[in-house]
C-alpha cells in the first residue's frame, strides 16, 4: 500500500510514470480502472481546485466518491482524533484524500489508515499533487525540466506548494531563482534539505554590487555543486527589484512562478507592502518574450489581468492539468496495492523517546504538538556538517533542530552532545539505549546524573539554605499587598520542594494558610496544579488577580521562567509574578531576572550548580553543589566503554 | 486643573542617549552579524531604526529591524486568549540562533515585553533575547530586566512619562506629568 504525503515518496521514475499515465488521460477515461472503487474526501480546510479535481478525476476513472461537506462540522468537531478518523474511514473507502491546517497532519493518518492517503495540503509542509501538477505543466510547456530557470516569487515561506516545488524541481535538475518578499524567505529546513539530500549548497553573497542592491539585510546565493547554477536571494523588496532584475539579466527565465500570500497561515500579518508582482511592464520586456507565467491560485493581487490573455500565463492551463495528473496518480496508487512500501524516502536512523520525557518538535503548528495522541513524537537521526552537528527532523513535519543533550537508558547517565559521541550515539541508537533530552533539566527530571564530573565544591550547606528560605519567604510577606491573594508556584519537581518550605515559614509568620502550586514545565499535560489546600472539590488552581510567587532553585539561560511564564498567561492573567530562586548562576539568554535570591554566585558555561534537597532522591541533606559537567571530547573513550553502573 | 509636565530629557538628550545606547547594544553582542533588532509598535519602532542608523554608521553593519505589534498578545485584552494571535509580526526577521534585541519607549510593569517574548517565540528559537528601552520606570508587575536603558526614572503611579520622537510628534522628548487621579494604565 503506497501513500502520498511527501513529494519525496515518488522516485523521479515514478513521477515520470506518472505524467507518461497522465499524457493517455483519455484511455484512463475510456479504460475506467477504477471501477468500483471509493475515494474519501476529507478537507479540514477550504478548497476548490484541489478537491474538485480530485472528484473530478475519480469519477472520470470510474470510481465514485463520498465525502464530508465540511470537516469542522463533522465529528472532529465533537474530538475525534485524527487517528480515529482514519482508521474508521479506512473502512469506508479505498483511498483518502486529506487537507488539514496542521504540519504533518496527514502523515499522521497515513500512520492509522488502512488504505493509501493523499496529502492534499497539510498546514505550511507540503502539497505534493500541486507539485506534480505544477512539473507537469512545465514539462508539458518547455518539454523538459532538466536545466530551466525557474524563479520562485513571493511568499516561500508560508506556501506549502513552494516547498514541495522546490525540492522536486532540485531533483530534476532546474535552476531556482528565488524572489522572497520581506520577511518571507524559504525557511531554513527547505534549504538544509536542499544541501544535505540533494546536494544544493548554499554560500552567503560576498560581491560588494549584490549588499548594495540588497537592503538592510542578508542576501544568500543557493547554487547546487553540480551540474547547474542556481541564485538564491531573499528578502529582496520592491524598490531593488528593478536592478536586481537587471543584475541577473544574463540569466535566460523559463518560468516565473508566483505565490500569493499565505495571510491565513501568518504568525506576523501583511509585510510591509512589497510583495513581488507580476504586471504589464514585464509582458513588454524582450527578455521575457518566453518566459512562463505560473500561479497555483487563488491569486490575489500579485498578478496583472493583462497576463490573462496573453500565451505566457498559462495558470488556467496549469490548473486544468490537475484533472489528468490526479487520474494518472490515482491510477498509479492503484496498481502498486496492497504491500508495495515507497522506496523514494531516504532510510534514515529513525528515533522515538525510549523515556516518559523526550525531546519535542519545536514547531508550534505541528501535528505532534496539536494532537499527541495521533501523532507521537517521532523523528529522523543523522549528523550535518563538517563538525558533526546531530540533527532531529520531526517524521511529521519535517521541522530540524540540533541535540543537545543525549543520555544513557541503562546507566541513567546525561551529557551534552558532542560530534566526538558520533559512534557512541550510533551504537545506542542501535541497542534502543539512546535517551536525547531538550535540556539538562529534563535529564535531571527523569533521574539522570551526569556522565562524569568534575569536583563538586559545596555552595551552600544545609544551614545556609535554612537561612536563606526564611530570608526569602521574610522578604515575600514584605512585598505582598494582599495574602488573599497570594500564590505559591513551585517549578516541579526542586522549585516545588522549595515553595513547600517557604509556605511552610510564610505560614507561620502569618498564622493562616497559603494557596501553594506547581508548574510543570516539560510535562504534557497537566501543567499547573493545586497542592495546597489539597481539597479536590475546589477545582482548578485560578491564577487571575493572584500574586504569584514563582519558586525554582536555580536561575541560569531562564528559558524555564519564559516558559512558566507562558504557561501562567495562557491560564490567566495574575496581577503580578515575581521570581525566588535559591541560586542565581547567571548567563541570562532570555531578559528574566529574579526578585528574590538566596545566593548568587559566578559560574562558567560548564558548570553545572544543583540543588539537592532532603527527601528528594535518597538525599541526606540539603546543599547546593556546583561541579564541571564532562567534557565529552575528553571522556568519549570512557563514554563509548561499557560503563554500565 | 492645568497639566503640570516636567520635561526630564530635551532634544539633544534623547539623541545622545539613543547613541550610547546603540554602543551598549554592539557591545553586548559577541558577533554582530548575528544582531537582529525588533521594535515594539510603535515608538519602539522609530527607536529600533534609529539605533539601527547609529549602528551602521558606527560599525558598518546593516542590521535588520523587525516590528512588533504586541497587542494580539497582552494578556489585558480578554480575547486575546481566545483567538490565535494573528497580525502580531508586520515585519517577520528569521530570529533562529540570533541575538535579539526587543526595543520599547518605556518599560514599566514588563507585560509589554512578555507579550514581546510570546510573538517572537513564535518565529524561531533566538540564541539570546535582550530588552533595551529608552525609559524604565521602574514599579515592574513580572520578573522582567531591561538590559539596556536609556533612563531610570523614579516616576509613582500616578504620574505618566511621555515620550515623543522626531518621527511621530516632530520632538524628541521625554516628558513627566501627573495622571489626573485615574487607576494605572
Amino acid at each position: 500500500m503506497r501513500s502520498l504525503t511527501t513529494i519525496a515518496d515518488l522516485t523521479n521514475d515514478e513521477i515520470e510514470e506518472i505524467f507518461s499515465l497522465a499524457d493517455a488521460a483519455a484511455k484512463l477515461r475510456a479504460d475506467r480502472p477504477a471501477q468500483g472503487s471509493i475515494m474519501a474526501t476529507l478537507f479540514y480546510e477550504p478548497s476548490t481546485r484541489t478537491r474538485l479535481s480530485f472528484e473530478s478525476a475519480m469519477q472520470r476513472l470510474g470510481g465514485t466518491v463520498i465525502s464530508c461537506s465540511d470537516m469542522r462540522a463533522s465529528s472532529a468537531a465533537k474530538g475525534e482524533s485524527l487517528a480515529d478518523t482514519a482508521r474508521v474511514v479506512s473502512a469506508y473507502a479505498d483511498v483518502l484524500v486529506v487537507r488539514h491546517n496542521w504540519d504533518g497532519a496527514v502523515q499522521a493518518m497515513a500512520q492509522h489508515a488502512d488504505v493509501p492517503v493523499i496529502n492534499a495540503g497539510d498546514g505550511g509542509h507540503e502539497h505534493p499533487t500541486q507539485t506534480l501538477c505544477d512539473l507537469y505543466t512545465l514539462r508539458q510547456e518547455k518539454g523538459h525540466l532538466k536545466g530551466l530557470t525557474v524563479v520562485l516569487c513571493g511568499d516561500l515561506k508560508n506556501g506549502r506548494t513552494i516547498h514541495s516545488l522546490v525540492f522536486a524541481l532540485a531533483r530534476f535538475g532546474a535552476n531556482v531563482v528565488t524572489l522572497a518578499a520581506n520577511g518571507m524567505e524559504l525557511p531554513q529546513y527547505v534549504i538544509d534539505r536542499l544541501e544535505r539530500d540533494y546536494d544544493y549548497a548554499l554560500a552567503p553573497v560576498a560581491a560588494g554590487d549584490l549588499s548594495a542592491v540588497v537592503s538592510e539585510t542578508d542576501a544568500l546565493y543557493l547554487t547546487p555543486k553540480q551540474p547547474h547554477q542556481l541564485a538564491l536571494f531573499t528578502q529582496v523588496d520592491q524598490v531593488i527589484q528593478a536592478r536586481l532584475n537587471t543584475m541577473t539579466a544574463g540569466l535566460r527565465y523559463d518560468a516565473f512562478y508566483m505565490t500569493r500570500k499565505q495571510k491565513e497561515r501568518m504568525k506576523g500579518g501583511a509585510a510591509n507592502g512589497s510583495y513581488p508582482t507580476i504586471g504589464p511592464d514585464f509582458l513588454r520586456e524582450q527578455r521575457f518574450q518566453d518566459t512562463l507565467v505560473m500561479h497555483p491560485l487563488p491569486r490575489v493581487d500579485e498578478l496583472s489581468p493583462e497576463l490573462d490573455k496573453d500565451r505566457r500565463g498559462i495558470y488556467f492551463k496549469q490548473a486544468a492539468y490537475g484533472v489528468p495528473v490526479r487520474m494518472a496518480l490515482l491510477k498509479f496508487l492503484f496498481d502498486r496495492r496492497p504491500g508495495e512500501a515507497a522506496v523514494g524516502q531516504q532510510a534514515l536512523r529513525s528515533y522515538q523517546s525510549p523515556e516518559a520525557l523526550g525531546p519535542q518538535c519545536r514547531n508550534a503548528n505541528c501535528v505532534t504538538a496539536k494532537e499527541p495522541i495521533s501523532a507521537p513524537q517521532k523523528f529522523a537521526l543523522f549528523t550535518v556538517g563538517e563538525i558533526g552537528t546531530l540533527i532531529l527532523a520531526c517524521s511529521y513535519c519535517d521541522h530540524r533542530f540540533k541535540v543537545e543533550y543525549i543520555g544513557h537508558v541503562p546507566s541513567k547517565r546525561y551529557c551534552a552532545y558532542d560530534h566526538a559521541l558520533g559512534a557512541t550515539v550510533g551504537a545506542w541508537l542501535q541497542s534502543g539505549d539512546l535517551a536525547i533530552f531538550d535540556s539538562i533539566k529534563e535529564a535531571e527530571e527523569l533521574g539522570y546524573e551526569p556522565f562524569s564530573a568534575g569536583p563538586q565544591r559545596e555552595l551552600m550547606d544545609e544551614n545556609e539554605i535554612r537561612s536563606a528560605i526564611t530570608e526569602i519567604s521574610r522578604q515575600i510577606l514584605r512585598d505582598c499587598r494582599d495574602p488573599d491573594r497570594l500564590l505559591l508556584l513551585g517549578v516541579r519537581s526542586v522549585g516545588t520542594q522549595l515553595a513547600q518550605r517557604m509556605a511552610a515559614e510564610i505560614e507561620a509568620m502569618l498564622q493562616r494558610k497559603v494557596e501553594l502550586g506547581e508548574i510543570e514545565i516539560y510535562g504534557s499535560g497537566d501543567e499547573l496544579k493545586r497542592l495546597m489546600p489539597s481539597d479536590p472539590d475546589l477545582g482548578p488552581l485560578i491564577l487571575k488577580d493572584r500574586e504569584i510567587i514563582l519558586i525554582d532553585d536555580v536561575i541560569h539561560t531562564g528559558r524555564t521562567v519564559k516558559s512558566a511564564l507562558s504557561i501562567i498567561f495562557r491560564s490567566g492573567r495574575p496581577q503580578s509574578v515575581r521570581l525566588a530562586v535559591l541560586v542565581d548562576r547567571g548567563h541570562r539568554e532570555v531578559p528574566v531576572k529574579p526578585n528574590y535570591i538566596g545566593k548568587s554566585i559566578p559560574s562558567s558555561a560548564k558548570d553545572r550548580v544543583r540543588v539537592k534537597l532532603r527527601g528528594l532522591d535518597r538525599e541526606e541533606r540539603d546543599q547546593a553543589i556546583i561541579y564541571t559537567i564532562v567534557n565529552p571530547a575528553r571522556d568519549a573513550q570512557s563514554l563509548s566503554g561499557k560503563e554500565k553502573t | 486643573m492645568a497639566e503640570e509636565r516636567t520635561v526630564l530629557l530635551g532634544p539633544d538628550e534623547v539623541g545622545r542617549t539613543i547613541k550610547r545606547m546603540a554602543h551598549e547594544v554592539l557591545e553586548r553582542s559577541a558577533s554582530p552579524n548575528d544582531l537582529v533588532l525588533i521594535g515594539i509598535r510603535s515608538r519602539g519602532v522609530h527607536l529600533a531604526r534609529r539605533l539601527a542608523r547609529r549602528i551602521r554608521e558606527s560599525a558598518d553593519i546593516d542590521v535588520p529591524v523587525g516590528v512588533v505589534d504586541v497587542t494580539p498578545y497582552r494578556d489585558d485584552r480578554t480575547e486575546a486568549r481566545q483567538a490565535a494571535p494573528v497580525g502580531a509580526f508586520e515585519t517577520p526577521v528569521a530570529v533562529d540562533e540570533k541575538m535579539i534585541v526587543l526595543i520599547d519607549d518605556v518599560i514599566f510593569r514588563g507585560r509589554t515585553i512578555r507579550a514581546a517574548l510570546e510573538a517572537v517565540e513564535g518565529l524561531g528559537r533566538p540564541k539570546r533575547i535582550l530588552v533595551a528601552a529608552l525609559i524604565d520606570r521602574g514599579a515592574r508587575e513580572l520578573p522582567i530586566r531591561a538590559d539596556i536603558i536609556g533612563r531610570n526614572i523614579d516616576a509613582g503611579d500616578d504620574q505618566r512619562v511621555n515620550v515623543s520622537l522626531q518621527e511621530a510628534d516632530g520632538l524628541d522628548q521625554v516628558t513627566v506629568a501627573d495622571w489626573p487621579s485615574r487607576h494605572r494604565s
